[in-house]
């Protein structure tokens, strides 16, 4: 059955707005790619890089459906021209991805019997496409109390920009135009109407789509100017049944970006973790987040990442540079400040400063718990962090001299340590993580291996 | 317990912050929060020294300290400097903007819009606070204690009262559930801003007609800056432009004058 698909992607630009539904997959915005992200299989991905009241807005389309059933509908502030629309590309979300990610960090432990050489090393670690659809006439669309304010084309992108004056009217534009809109779209339309958005709808000209020899959607970008910071996350929530991710990177010139209407908090960091995490980092993280959300009981934004984008400290990726800054919409780069420039790779980065400001929100939301849409603020806070989990490698070879020996003792009381870390952490079970160690062989101290560990596990 | 209804607003004051500092991922850090109280009690005991050498100098510095923890709860900063300007001047503007022996602003006020409009480093967050009801109960809880012993709960109830209703009927216009309002006024940046700060004395108009009318202004304007020109800090801008009212008010409205022990005698 060639039932059509529909993604409605709301955006709104007063501040900014996106998201999106649909029949087939019930979640909100986009899906995303890249590295990290990808453990978040619903997860949606934004790029907002905002400097006073001037936005632009990158919406990251990992649409998993046939793309002639992609479309998109995002509630702008004012009229978007052609020329305030652009067309992206998939990298540059994948490279702040990849930049701000958590990151594991492992050390390898020096050999007691030797002087000490400490050597750190960073882990690498719907609906039918319009043009079939018959035309409506002007005056139909008029009756509806809908106005299309201009129709372009933007690579292999179809865009109208309408205006609407009753929900109903916009919900019966859009059907009849072919896109299968949920039903209770027309209320939660309703409130942007009266907040006097236009509506900015995308969808693909599929000549032009397999011209371009991509298999996925670029992401698409919209300048605006509106002092709203927003993005409304209701109308992606309109048949949503569970819990949905989306992860904001907010580039500014000021400082780090928070949440004005909900927590954000930041997630555990500077953790050590027992060495086999290295192998599953990724469910390990899943986890990790998981936890934390439960514990936040479900309602708090998620800090990952805040940091200035000419350095890191480990680097997950190098920084981005000023090339893949303007392409993720940073248009203040004009001074040359960004100094993140040819340097070697795991090379400590301290001093490169650049004028723009990265945050990293991981937003899991659900529609009784985030009633309001998100609204942000960038604030004058230049304090870096990020999620970052370290694992130490235990030193392997002869521990025959009387260091040695003492190392070997004192390993065994750390490797638990970290497994309690590990358990505390994810909520795994701490026999199984034990089964995992590869603990050495020496005599437990009494009180190192209680009896009862072996029935109840570790408490 | 305490003679002085500032005793228990400095008891309440530092219970929330230490709240907020164990249970809340605040960025608020201790250098910081001991830099306001410096600034604050020092520039308080110089000016009062020179300006008022025969005020007790422990009773003003207890309003200092209220200044302080009012700033501590509420302004984040990136710098040290940025804090010692909002503290100082803080307590400089009831030297500098005072008439009939009341203040134009209420310090705590002035101080965050200082830093807000003086220094890039400045912010409010206002969403830290989160919704928890628990909070909301503490709040409730503890302000009505300190505004019944200041006399002092009808500005809180007008404004609240009026910014409430505001939102509901916006709530309303727009179709939004009832959820979103309600998360919306569960704010506990919100709620400290009503029990703690528009309720000082020395900074809101003395009859209470004249209060009910300047609470529900502010909390118009702070409506207004928040749905249609999208203003994170309305409520603090709010007071600070009506404040300076108070002093015509209180010419308007002939009423007595706060005076912190003549509530204690009636109490």
């Amino acid at each position: 059955m060639n039932i059509p698909r529909i993604i409605i992607s709301l955006c709104l630009a007063c501040i900014l707005v996106l998201s999106c539904a649909t029949k087939a997959i019930a979640f909100c915005g986009f899906y995303v790619g890249g590295a990290d992200a990808k453990l978040f299989n619903k997860a949606s991905q934004v790029v907002i890089a905002r400097n006073g009241d001037r936005t632009i807005l990158t919406m990251a389309n990992d649409f998993q459906g046939a793309v002639k059933d992609f479309a998109m509908v995002v509630p702008v502030p004012v009229a978007i021209k052609r020329e305030q629309v652009h067309v992206g590309k998939r990298s540059t979300i994948e490279k702040l991805d990849a930049f701000s990610q958590p990151r594991l960090v492992e050390y390898f432990d020096p050999d007691p019997c030797a002087p000490t050489i400490r050597e750190e090393m960073k882990s690498s670690a719907g609906m039918p496409a319009p043009a079939s659809a018959p035309k409506p006439s002007v005056r139909a669309d008029r009756n509806l109390g809908v106005t299309v304010e201009d129709r372009f084309k933007v690579k292999e992108y179809d865009i109208v920009i309408l205006s609407a004056k009753q929900s109903d009217g916009l919900e019966k534009w859009l059907r009849q135009n072919g896109y299968n809109i949920p039903k209770g779209a027309s209320e939660l339309l309703s409130p942007y109407i009266k907040q006097k958005l236009k509506f900015f709808v995308a969808k693909i000209d599929l000549k032009e789509f397999n011209k371009s020899g991509d298999k996925l959607l670029r992401p698409l970008q919209i300048a605006y100017r509106s002092p709203k910071f927003m993005l409304p996350i209701r109308l992606g929530m309109i048949n949503s049944r569970g819990e949905q991710d989306l992860v904001v990177y907010i580039l500014s010139s000021k400082g780090q970006a928070e949440l004005t209407n909900y927590r954000t908090v930041k997630i555990p960091t500077g953790t050590e973790i027992p060495e086999y995490i290295k192998q599953e980092f990724g469910s390990f993280y899943k986890a990790t987040f998981q936890k934390i959300y439960e514990r936040e009981q479900k309602k708090v934004a998620f800090l990952e990442y805040a940091w200035n984008t000419g350095n890191c400290d480990p680097c997950s990726s190098e920084p981005p540079t000023q090339t893949e800054l303007k392409e993720a919409g940073v248009f203040w780069l004009n001074d040359g400040n960004s100094s993140s420039k040819n340097i070697p790779p795991n090379f400590r980065r301290s001093m490169p400063q650049s004028n723009t400001f990265i945050t990293r929100l991981h937003v899991r939301y659900t529609r009784n718990k985030f009633p309001e849409d998100l609204m942000f603020q960038e604030t004058g806070n230049q304090e870096n962090f990020q999620g970052r989990y370290v694992m130490n490698h235990p030193f392997k070879g002869n521990l025959s001299c009387e260091a040695g020996k003492k190392y070997q003792q004192a390993l065994r009381p750390r490797l638990e340590k970290e497994a309690s870390n590990l358990a505390n952490l994810t909520g795994w079970s701490i026999r199984d993580i034990y089964t995992k160690i590869d603990f050495p062989n020496t005599p437990k101290k009494a009180d190192g291996n209680p009896f009862w560990r072996n029935v109840w596990g570790d408490k | 317990m305490f003679s002085d209804p500032r005793d228990y607003q400095i008891v309440f004051l530092t219970t929330f912050l230490g709240l907020g500092i164990m249970t809340r991922d605040w960025s608020i850090k201790p250098e910081l929060i001991l830099t306001l109280i410096l600034s604050c009690c020092l520039t308080q005991l110089v000016l009062t020294s020179l300006f008022k050498p025969a005020e007790n100098p422990v009773f003003a510095l207890k309003s200092a300290l209220i200044t302080s923890l009012g700033l501590s709860l509420l302004l984040r900063a990136d710098r040290v400097s940025t804090m010692i300007l909002a503290g100082t001047l803080a307590i400089a503007s009831k030297f500098m903007f005072t008439s009939d022996k009341k203040h134009w602003f209420n310090p705590a006020n002035f101080g965050i819009i200082i830093a807000l409009v003086l220094t890039p480093d400045a912010w409010i967050s206002p969403g830290q606070w989160g919704d928890d009801w628990w909070y909301l109960l503490l709040f409730v809880g503890m302000g009505s204690i300190v505004l019944k012993r200041v006399g002092r709960w009808d500005t809180s109830v007008a404004f609240f009262g009026s910014y409430a209703l505001l939102e509901i009927a916006r709530n309303i216009w727009l179709g939004w559930t009832w959820d979103v309002c309600l998360h919306k006024l569960m704010s506990g940046s919100l709620l400290l801003f009503t029990l703690f700060m528009i309720t000082d004395p020395r900074s809101i108009p003395n009859d209470r007609s004249a209060r009910i009318v300047w609470s529900i202004a502010i909390a118009g304007l702070a409506f207004i800056l928040r749905n249609y020109f999208y203003i994170n800090e309305a409520i603090f801008i709010a007071l600070f432009t009506i404040s300076p009212l108070t002093i015509l008010l209180d010419r308007l409205w002939l009423a007595p004058r706060f005076n912190w022990y003549s509530s204690e005698l009636k109490a």
